[in-house]
């Protein structure tokens, strides 16, 4: 997030405050990749936004999958519920603006055939930030650290388009994302 | 799904390397910025240690200084 703001030393402490303890350390540096060069339409943008939701769904579905705990597991599913709203939200935005009627199946089937190549598996993200899905905490630390990231993406997105239409969209689905990464500090704190 | 999208880029720095990184710097001229929730800030966090918690940190970037070396965990 920072980054992508005119900070240019930044540095992520590998293991975060577990590896200053000593407890655990990992390595490999995230690498990134630019999804929007500002010059889409707003129907391009709310494609790939979709697409990003989706994602994200699927991602917290193979987690819930994964999880080892019944709470972490409802967990999960609930975080993958969140998405669906999410997901439920671009949608309307897209009907609301695109004259052409299109139905949720047929918006999926478009959306898909743009899926996103290169980057990380599930599995590749798991051995990057090993969490220990046993843990609430852990679970919710890295949902946030997601949810960060499609926040910070939205955001700089929304900063470089020049379509204003299009830059309004985004800024609404950024603000989206701040509200359900607040809510999961709330239910950090409540752990 | 790929992930890679997701992530901008930002080098990480081990426990070695942060502390050396700390210890070649008055404490004014970097920045240790802590983004987890304030109970896990009072548990536990790096001496000298900003807390910005994360769902926070896109509103109050201009608490900090954008030049300055920033840590971030």
């Amino acid at each position: 997030m920072l980054s992508g703001r005119g900070f240019n030393q930044v540095y992520n402490v590998s293991g975060g405050i577990n590896a200053w303890e000593g407890k655990t350390a990992v390595g490999p540096q995230a690498l990134g990749m630019e999804l929007f060069d500002g010059t889409e339409s707003p129907q391009d943008f709310l494609k790939v936004a979709y697409s990003l939701e989706q994602g994200l769904h699927r991602f917290y579905l193979d987690m819930a999958d994964k999880a080892r705990t019944p709470a972490v597991q409802a967990l999960f599913e609930k975080l993958a519920a969140i998405e669906i709203k999410h997901q439920d939200v671009v949608f309307d935005t897209y009907e609301r603006m695109d004259d052409a009627v299109v139905s949720r199946e047929q918006f999926d089937a478009m959306v898909e055939k743009s899926a996103l190549e290169g980057g990380l598996t599930t599995d590749q993200y798991l051995e990057l930030f090993d969490p220990d899905l046993t843990v609430e905490k852990e679970v919710i630390s890295l949902a946030m650290s997601i949810e960060a990231q499609a926040l910070d993406l939205y955001q700089r997105v929304g900063a470089r388009m020049k379509n204003t239409d299009s830059a309004a969209i985004v800024h609404g689905i950024a603000d989206e994302e701040k509200q359900h990464l607040e809510r999961l500090g709330k239910l950090m704190d409540t752990l | 799904m790929k992930w890679m999208q997701f992530f901008t880029p930002v080098e990480s720095k081990d426990y070695r390397e942060t502390q050396e990184m700390i210890s070649d710097h008055s404490p004014e001229d970097i920045t240790i910025l802590d983004v987890r929730q304030p109970s896990e800030y009072q548990e536990s966090h790096i001496p000298g240690a900003v807390l910005i918690p994360l769902p926070q940190l896109s509103d109050r970037m201009s608490e900090l200084d954008p030049d300055k070396p920033t840590l971030v965990y």
